[in-house]
């Protein structure tokens, strides 16, 4: 990394060496025939919120429509109604900071979408989702609508927005909405607590919370001019003694042609409505329909100016819900219940949707959709559901949690609809005409832990093959010869499919017959635990659809867990979180096995290797050896700890040395009890790593950078005898400003063929003899943000290794192989023979990422939290899962598939080869049977 | 603060900078202009997606920020412009492309692609930046771009603290990884208080390799196959050859065979093919063989 002053000769030579070690370094790379079947990947968007998800058309000119949504993981984006395919998609937070609220409005004609989160309000082009503006304001946002005036002269250009936000000085804002910049802004007084905003077509009302002595709510409305922004008005709204909290106001309706509040006592009793602009409350009494108690109260409302100023109010018990349709007199602002919506059991969801002035309303059940118009009960449209086509537990009831369509209505009858649900299982699906078009697995958006688990099928035969070698040979004689007999009953249905498996095998690659048999391991259950409380399958060999999605866990809103999740049984799944007891499912159906595990011990545990178990406790990290106290590291003052990671619990490793070129040998330091911590010191901006002996709680290794940017992730990885790190710096003597990623190797000594303090013992115990490795250590300078590392596993670790690492900003995950950063690349030389029979290339201070070391290639993957692996059972293959927001799956070779015949093996080209040969052969047969006996005559 | 001080000595002009207060000012002075600093401090404004520093992180970090008077004036706009052959259209580039300004510590800005086909990044700190533009299909190179106050006529610094507004002055330089950071590329512009700077793509990037499939012409190339086909052609076409010979020049054909060393039946060809191994082990040579036959 130290340059010469001669600027440009030197980064040509660093490049073209750059260039140089990238061509010597085998080409491991996803091949052009491999990139989209072999991998798969959901394009999340997370939950999508009720009011924030909607139709709207992009091109005003076009009546095609996308679905827009802002999730509640914060991922904006637009989906095709057509195929449920991803348009764009824009993360709003990437660092996991949930925001209370966010917005996401649209207006009527407009190819813009408003966003507004935090502390920030962006308008993005509504086709191609790039940014248009964007504002930051001083507090945080309460509200963002946008200003629908009709004052009789409809302008051509973007309607501008209203932003309300909190903090130390509460503001309204009116944004000009082609430029974001701040027309007029408003400031308001008091210590009211700043609620929401709602505009009509002349007026804009600000709705602030003004808290009683008694502990109450009071609504008090400030009403300002869109024009100049000017206080026109203010009044309170007498609700003293019925708000307790803002939970039960159930709506604050905005841009309609008469907003209106509506909300109710703590017990659901009476509904009060006050037209907004006026000072009148109108009650109404919540009739009880069953015994259980109201959950909860929705309003559902136009969204537009110039439509009929109806409303929709959805009641939901426990078990059954119903609705009243309210009709507002735009002269005297009177609320007329209009005509009530029969109760129906189950969960139901309300969507609102306009065409021209009429309002339809549409109703979601288990069972059925139906749509009214808002004008009379009369239903324009029917349509019967069987199934919502979406896995889900047994004997589970999936129901309608929030919904919104698209009607198109000829006539009194509704000739269209489409309507996207977000189910209980938490599949976003969309049905045209009552039938299901597509389904978005949403609830795998928030996956927090994984695991593999082998198909139960699979793993009966290993059980029963454990019991045969298990038992004396009579008795394991008696077992297979049952176990035969058993497998002939499969006999006739093998038989029939047999020409089909031949012309199949003929045909297709070996690679591809995943769906008869699964002799390299590539169809393994995959099992996600997500945030909801649910258990989610897939199939690593078919990925394209869910294979069981059950409910473990009934978590009230807003109550969190941290689930774990294990195999330990092949064929059976455990899920266990810190407060309950472990259950088992069946990994391929889902079903629970009825057995109760212990409870997992109290305490945030950091994933904790076969002996040692390790828990955080006031910053320190403690370590119980046998459920017995062995160490503690406790870090310097000020010193942090940002993460540690043992070496994994099953790392096979092949060879317990590197051979070199002259077939000597550097014995690898194998120990199954080390871990990597990487603390931080926030004041002094450095970061510490240490490699620790988990057994003794020695040092074995530590390391100290300068200048780090602690705000960066920094992300660490230990496997076999190696670690890696990778951190972000400020330009000092040693480095550049950028990121690095080193890459340390441990050895027994650096002297080839000997062994060191170890000699020639067979055992060793960490307690007893301080040994300390020889430690290779190489920096590489990285183009970009590493936030997540991981490595490749296989069945033996024969295979090479290969370093994943989570690149954020490219949304992607690069395969770096082992040999590209190995320590041991000679600096400041060129390789030695011996060398270069290694595999080993001259040290380059950058080591930039090819593009043919993406595992993604051009699928973008968002989000990623974690990467896990898992062996397959052919060496040659590991299988990688990355989960966060997004889901990628693929499949790896890191030495190339030396098992297995890939797809670069023609079956079809050795067969005409072969059929060739043959034809040759019967030709030629002729000609030298003639030959020969001619020679005979002529000789004779 | 004795790292701090080894890392701020460092040979970047922008770290030299006579506006920078000394080391003994910043030591004494941190605690409290650290917090103040960080209350002064803006959030980033054009950052809807960023990494924004957890609070203890940041209030430790006041040491550096102290260092960085913030400024609310430096704007810095990148614009992608048509490059024909790599990039002819950048309106095609996807929504993701975005461009990271990786600041003094604590400072990272990330902001999307705008309608405009531009970068905008407002409110820049003073300090050295690292710029980096990612695209799905296309590749950048990065740049470097430094944000410092400029000198005021009278060459008076030490108010920079009361109420006086100075320029900022942007230097956008290309830089290379790999190469120390003082190492400055070739300037690509400098401005005050708001720079458009063009940035074209590189390169497309390369995803995927293609397999070496099945390939008629390249493997009548291979020597081994052009090897066989000659000799196919000499055991079908000698045949024909000799029959449409005149007889004279057959005759002479014949006779060279007969003479030639390899070929005929006492030629070396021959005697290797009739080699009788039974015989040569049983130690008789072909002339007893056939005077015993004889017999």
């Amino acid at each position: 990394m130290r340059a010469s002053n001669r600027a440009n000769a030197h980064i040509m030579l660093s490049t073209l060496l750059t260039a140089a070690s990238l061509f010597l370094v085998p080409a491991l790379a996803v091949f052009a025939d491999e990139a989209w079947n072999v991998d798969y990947h959901f394009a999340l968007l997370g939950a999508p919120k009720e009011e924030t998800s909607f139709f709207h058309q992009p091109n005003p000119s076009s009546r095609a429509s996308l679905i827009y949504t802002l999730s509640e993981q914060h991922a904006l984006g637009a989906v095709n109604p057509r195929d449920g395919s991803l348009v764009w998609r824009q993360l709003l937070s990437s660092d996991g900071v949930a925001y209370r609220t966010s917005f996401l409005r649209a207006g009527e004609g407009q190819d813009v979408v408003i966003s507004g989160i935090g502390h920030e309000v962006a308008a993005w082009s509504a086709a191609d989702g790039r940014l248009v503006w964007t504002l930051s304001t001083d507090g945080p946002l309460e509200d963002v609508e946008i200003l629908e005036l009709s004052d009789g002269k409809e302008t051509a250009g973007a309607k501008d927005a209203v932003a309300l936000s909190s903090g130390a000085n509460p503001t309204v804002q009116r944004i000009d909405g082609a430029s974001g910049a701040v027309k007029w802004q408003f400031n308001i007084d008091g210590s009211d607590a700043p609620y929401q905003l709602s505009a009509s077509s002349t007026q804009i009302f600000a709705i602030l919370l003004h808290k009683t002595i008694l502990g109450y709510v009071k609504l008090r409305v400030v009403v300002l001019d869109p024009v100049t922004g000017h206080k026109v008005d203010e009044y309170s709204l007498n609700s003293e003694n019925e708000l307790s909290t803002t939970e039960n106001i159930v709506s604050v309706g905005a841009n309609s042609a008469s907003p209106m509040i509506a909300w109710t006592d703590s017990l659901y009793t009476t509904l009060k409505v006050n037209v907004v602009g006026t000072k009148s409350i109108q009650s109404f009494d919540i009739a009880a329909h069953d015994d259980s108690p109201i959950e909860h109260v929705k309003v559902h409302a136009p969204y537009h100016v110039n439509s009929l100023s109806h409303f929709l109010v959805h009641y939901q018990t426990a078990a059954s819900h119903w609705a009243d349709v309210f009709h507002i007199n735009l002269k005297n602002g009177k609320v007329e219940k209009a005509y009530s919506l029969p109760k129906l059991a189950g969960r139901g969801a309300f969507s609102t949707s306009t065409s021209d002035a009429n309002v339809y309303f549409t109703r979601v059940t288990r069972d059925e959709i139906t749509t009214v118009s808002s004008a009379s009960h009369g239903v324009l449209g029917r349509w019967s559901l069987n199934t919502f086509g979406v896995a889900a537990g047994i004997g589970e009831q999936v129901e309608p949690i929030h919904a919104a369509s698209e009607v198109s209505v000829k006539g009194d009858t509704v000739s269209a609809i489409r309507t996207t649900i977000l189910l209980s299982t938490g599949d976003w699906v969309m049905l045209r005409d009552g039938k299901g078009i597509w389904n978005r697995p949403e609830m795998l958006a928030s996956t927090m832990v994984v695991t593999f688990a082998l198909p139960a099928d699979a793993a009966t035969l290993v059980q029963q093959l454990e019991v045969e070698a298990h038992s004396n040979p009579v008795a394991a004689y008696i077992h297979r010869v049952q176990r035969h007999l058993s497998d002939l009953q499969r006999l006739p249905s093998i038989i029939v499919s047999l020409p089909q498996q031949i012309v199949k095998g003929f045909l297709g690659t070996s690679a591809d017959d995943l769906t008869a048999s699964d002799t390299f391991g590539f169809r393994q259950i995959i099992v996600c635990a997500t945030r909801g409380g649910r258990l989610v399958a897939l199939d690593a060999g078919s990925p394209d659809k869910i294979v069981w999605n059950v409910n473990v866990a009934d978590l009230q809103p807003g109550q969190s867990r941290e689930p774990f999740l294990a195999s330990r049984i092949a064929g059976v799944v455990e899920v266990s979180s810190r407060a309950g007891a472990g259950i088992q499912y069946n990994a391929t159906n889902g079903q629970p096995l009825a057995e109760r595990l212990p409870v997992v011990p109290e305490g945030p545990q950091v994933p904790s290797s076969q002996v040692v178990l390790y828990t955080m406790h006031d910053g320190t990290l403690e370590a119980s050896f046998n459920r017995t106290p062995a160490w503690a590291f406790t870090p310097m003052h000020g010193e942090r700890i940002i993460d540690m990671v043992p070496r994994p619990v099953n790392d096979p490793v092949a060879s317990i040395g590197k051979v070199l070129g002259d077939r000597r040998v550097l014995y690898k330091y194998l120990d199954s009890n080390i871990a990597l911590l990487v603390t931080a010191q926030d004041s002094m901006g450095t970061a510490n790593v240490y490699v620790l002996s988990t057994v003794s709680g020695a040092i074995i290794y530590s390391n100290v950078h300068t200048g780090v940017d602690l705000t960066i992730p920094i992300a660490s990885i230990m496997s076999e005898n190696w670690f890696a790190y990778s951190f972000t710096n400020e330009a000092s003597d040693e480095a550049s400003k950028g990121h690095q990623l080193v890459v340390g190797e441990l050895f027994e000594s650096l002297v080839p063929d000997d062994r060191g303090m170890m000699g020639a013992t067979t055992n060793f115990s960490g307690m007893q003899t301080a040994t300390e490795p020889f430690a290779l250590t190489q920096t590489y300078q990285i183009p970009e943000v590493i936030s997540k590392l991981a490595v490749t596993r296989t069945r033996q670790g024969i295979t090479s290794r290969q370093l994943l690492a989570v690149l954020p900003d490219s949304n992607g995950i690069v395969g770096i192989p082992y040999g590209a950063v190995d320590p041991r690349r000679p600096v400041n030389r060129d390789p030695t023979k011996d060398e270069q029979a290694e595999g080993l290339v001259r040290y380059t201070a950058v080591l930039e990422f090819d593009p043919k070391w993406f595992l993604n290639h051009q699928r973008e993957i968002v989000g990623v939290k974690n990467v896990f692996t898992s062996p397959a059972l052919i060496e040659s293959t590991s299988l990688v899962f990355a989960y966060g927001l997004d889901i990628f799956g693929t499949r790896l070779s890191p030495s190339f598939s030396f098992d297995i015949l890939g797809k670069d093996f023609n079956k079809l080209q050795m067969l005409a080869t072969v059929a060739a040969l043959a034809v040759a052969t019967f030709i030629v047969a002729p000609l030298v049977m003639r030959k020969q006996v001619d020679q005979r005559w002529r000789f004779l | 603060m004795e790292a701090d001080d080894a890392d701020f000595s460092g040979r970047s002009p922008i770290l030299r900078d006579p506006y920078y207060p000394s080391p003994n000012y910043t030591s004494s002075f941190s605690q409290a202009h650290g917090i103040a600093c960080n209350t002064s401090e803006k959030k980033p404004r054009i950052a809807p997606t960023c990494y924004s520093p957890p609070d203890p992180a940041m209030y430790a970090l006041g040491s550096f920020l102290i260092l960085l008077p913030v400024t609310l004036a430096a704007h810095l706009t990148i614009s992608i412009p048509a490059s024909p052959p790599v990039l002819p259209n950048p309106a095609s580039l996807p929504a993701s492309t975005h461009a990271t300004l990786l600041g003094p510590p604590g400072v990272y800005l990330d902001t999307p692609l705008t309608r405009r086909n531009t970068f905008e990044f407002s409110n820049l700190t003073v300090g050295s930046h690292l710029l980096q533009v990612y695209a799905r299909d296309y590749a950048f190179s990065p740049y470097r771009v430094d944000v410092s106050l400029a000198a005021t006529e009278d060459g008076d610094t030490e108010r920079r603290g009361t109420a006086r507004i100075e320029q900022e002055l942007i230097q956008v330089w290309q830089t290379f990884r790999g190469n120390e950071w003082s190492n400055l590329g070739p300037k690509i512009v400098e401005g005050t208080d708001s720079v458009t700077v063009e940035i074209g793509p590189v390169g497309r990037k390369e995803f995927y390799i293609q397999r070496g499939g099945f390939n008629v012409l390249g493997m009548l190339k291979s020597p081994m196959i052009l090897l066989g086909l000659f000799s196919v052609v000499l055991i079908f076409g000698m045949p024909y050859l000799m029959e449409n010979m005149d007889p004279e020049t057959k005759a002479e054909f014949e006779e060279m065979q007969k003479k030639s060393p390899l070929t005929g039946s006492q030629g070396a060809a021959a005697q290797i093919q009739n080699f009788d191994l039974a015989s040569w082990m049983a130690g008789k040579s072909a002339e007893t063989e056939s005077s015993s036959g004889t017999q």
